[in-house]
């Protein structure tokens, strides 16, 4: 009788807290992105006086956060602005917070300016993330090249000013040289070599970031070069071109390290691999952190960077403004400040971060070309011109999740 | 749970008023989540397009729901049974009272408060194929596949060290008020170490033991980060999914998160009410 009574009670506090949530969350539909409302440069960096602008970015790269911390954030401070760095495992915990807010009907969310590119980018303007029209107001914008393809489509989602260009960044396979002694030149060599010597490689699983690209990678080299493969999704050409991909993976898999039966989780996983000796190849989308790891010897001495001969895929990395951000201005005022040639160039350093620039050098004086003139070589790092011979192009966002999906059932569940 | 049965007809409703609050609050997090989590798997908070009523999130992964179904049940399952062991014996062991027994209680209550993404951590250093051990004993690529491996034995390892000394403090509690006087009755009766473990220790202990096991159950069910850091990419335990497609950049992927969460909450519910059932007809619970 009591426990009955008692339980009758609660179930009723429960349909009435069910209800009141229910109508909580449906009176919050999705909003219209916020307005910009900025006519001149000069209305903006007046508005972002006093701001606080939080930037998240990816937080797994020491140098990119010591850089943020104590160059750009420096920057900011001069201009009126307080910009705080958000640490995140991975960009699409930025993206969904994003998302949330906007499910939320927030209009002054938590994250003002991210770090971000390729599906995450395009997912964020397909439920309408990020704040749009808004690059053409950045005076630096103009020391940029309106007709590079790499700044204009991002993994080909056209960028239509939603977001600033920061980063260019060329994938990157490194090896060490003391123990593969006759390096591969193709990537299809590559797979070969994986084949001749089971347990010495490994790629991390998509959609891991790293994983995934490399999976693209194979995709053109299979496929005969990257030209044989449209940027453009549809799922006819997919069907056609993606069996030779994951048949090749397949065949590859047992001489993968532990037989293909699992791999790394994330890019940092295999880089611990590496670092431990376990296998002979990592790769990277920023080669930049190559020199300090071996220089601070996490990397093995005789670590070389991979040349191939069909080049690899090259894109940029964006700041964009969520629309949901109640700082709109402190964040163009930050966006424009790190396209400025001092800030490019000291990010090109290889000692602070080794990030290459989006600036065309062809529209720089000569006082801000010899900024980057001045920069040192890498002793590991050929520079950016080597490394982006022969650079490929993205594929189109829709394609990444596709092929990590059909990755993740024909070669991970397949065995 | 009940408080112990009150005499007479009227004593229960201060009681529920007094709890009011506190479970209105908890319900509030817990049903609004919950009926959040269960609109959105029904496609009725879509981030895109038109919201309408679908189980298509819950068909789109009914590939890989009875293979993670399974995964978690088994995961839970052998965590629950290592944990209830060791906790077991370590309480059996602390309420003798020497020594030894005042070190493994002091060893129960530091692991208490480590948290679960410290103990992974520290597992994956010490049992990876470079970690500690491996390196300590040379093993030069013969080191089992402990971590990442196909028997998940990392992830249960973690769970049975960490919830073992949770049920050893638990049910060191029930031994050290209930069973005590019934102990010495026996012993003086003359019952050895064995009958009085079969005939008074493990009955008295029994329903905490249950209740305790339920808890580690459920919590080595549902949380993810453990699973994450010590498991294999597949097949992946409920929550590794559910925060793998949570944070997937697909739209539609979403939904399928919150379907998956809402299959694991069920499976919960369904372990606590079988607890619960079990302990209802236990005369020892009254």
């Amino acid at each position: 009788m009591r426990r009955s009574s008692s339980r009758s009670v609660r179930f009723g506090s429960i349909i009435a807290s069910a209800a009141a949530a229910l109508l909580a969350f449906s009176a919050c539909s999705a909003p219209a992105p916020a307005q910009q409302g900025f006519d001149s440069w000069d209305q903006v960096t007046a508005a972002a006086k006093g701001q606080t602008v939080r930037l998240w970015m990816y937080g797994g790269d020491e140098q990119g956060n010591a850089y943020v911390d104590k160059t750009l954030i420096p920057g900011a401070a001069t201009l009126g602005v307080t910009l705080q760095r958000v640490p995140v495992a991975d960009t699409k915990d930025a993206l969904n917070r994003v998302l949330t807010e906007i499910q939320a009907g927030t209009r002054d969310g938590n994250v003002d300016l991210v770090w971000v590119n390729g599906d995450n980018f395009g997912t964020g303007k397909q439920a309408g993330a990020w704040s749009c029209g808004w690059t053409s107001l950045l005076p630096n914008m103009v020391l940029t090249n309106p007709t590079d393809p790499l700044l204009a489509n991002d993994f080909g989602t056209p960028v239509q000013g939603c977001e600033a260009p920061w980063n260019k960044a060329q994938f990157t396979i490194a090896y060490n040289s003391a123990t593969v002694s006759e390096p591969p030149h193709t990537l299809a060599g590559l797979l070969d070599w994986a084949q001749k010597h089971p347990g010495r490689f490994t790629y991390p699983a998509p959609p891991d970031f790293t994983g995934s690209v490399f999976t693209r990678e194979v995709l053109d080299s299979v496929s005969g070069g990257y030209k044989n493969v449209p940027l453009r999704f549809d799922q006819k050409t997919f069907d056609r071109i993606t069996p030779a991909l994951y048949g090749r993976l397949k065949e590859l898999a047992p001489s993968l390290w532990r037989q293909g039966k699992t791999y790394p989780k994330t890019s940092a996983e295999l880089n611990a691999l590496y670092a431990g000796g376990q296998v002979d190849f990592t790769m990277t989308y920023g080669p930049a952190e190559l020199t300090k790891l071996v220089a601070h010897g996490t990397y093995p001495a005789a670590t070389k960077v991979l040349t191939l001969t069909e080049g690899t895929v090259g894109n940029a990395s964006f700041l964009a403004i969520p629309a949901t951000s109640g700082h709109q201005a402190g964040a163009m005022v930050v966006a424009n400040l790190a396209l400025s040639p001092q800030q490019q160039a000291a990010k090109a350093d290889p000692r602070v971060w080794g990030q290459y620039t989006v600036l065309d050098t062809a529209r720089l004086d000569a006082a801000q070309r010899a900024l980057f003139e001045k920069l040192p070589q890498s002793p590991v790092v050929p520079s950016y011109d080597v490394l982006s011979h022969n650079a490929n192009p993205e594929l189109s966002a829709a394609w990444v999740p596709a092929l990590d999906d059909a990755w993740r059932r024909l070669v991970l569940a397949g065995r | 749970m009940a408080p112990p049965a009150s005499v007479g007809g009227r004593s229960w409703l201060p009681g529920t008023l007094m709890a009011a609050p506190a479970v209105l609050i908890a319900a509030f997090v817990v049903v609004g989540g919950m009926a959040t989590a269960l609109a959105q798997s029904l496609g009725l908070f879509p981030l895109v397009g038109p919201p309408s009523l679908t189980v298509a999130a819950y068909a789109a992964q009914a590939g890989d729901l009875p293979v993670g179904i399974g995964l978690s049940l088994a995961i839970a399952a052998a965590s629950t049974v290592v944990a209830c062991l060791v906790g077991f014996t370590a309480a059996l062991v602390i309420v003798q009272g020497r020594w030894c027994g005042k070190l493994v209680a002091a060893l129960g209550t530091l692991t208490i408060p480590v948290p679960h993404i410290v103990g992974a951590a520290s597992v994956s250093l010490l049992l990876a194929d470079s970690g500690l051990l491996s390196r300590l004993f040379n093993t030069g690529g013969s080191w089992p596949e402990l971590v990442g491996g196909p028997w998940w034995i990392g992830v249960v390892a973690e769970y049975g060290w960490k919830e073992s000394a949770f049920v050893a403090l638990v049910v060191t509690g029930t031994l050290a008020t209930r069973a005590v006087s019934y102990d010495e009755t026996a012993t003086l009766l003359g019952a050895g170490r064995l009958r009085r473990l079969r005939h008074i220790l493990i009955p008295l202990s029994l329903p905490t033991l249950t209740i305790s096991a339920t808890i580690v159950f459920v919590y080595s069910l549902g949380s993810y980060e453990v699973a994450w850091l010590l498991g294999r990419v597949y097949p992946e335990p409920l929550p590794v999914m559910a925060l793998r497609l949570f944070n997937a950049a697909t739209l539609t992927a979403r939904p399928e998160a919150a379907a998956v969460a809402i299959v694991t909450t069920i499976l919960s519910f369904g372990a606590v009410a079988t607890a619960l059932t079990y302990l209802n007809r236990s005369p020892l619970w009254r």
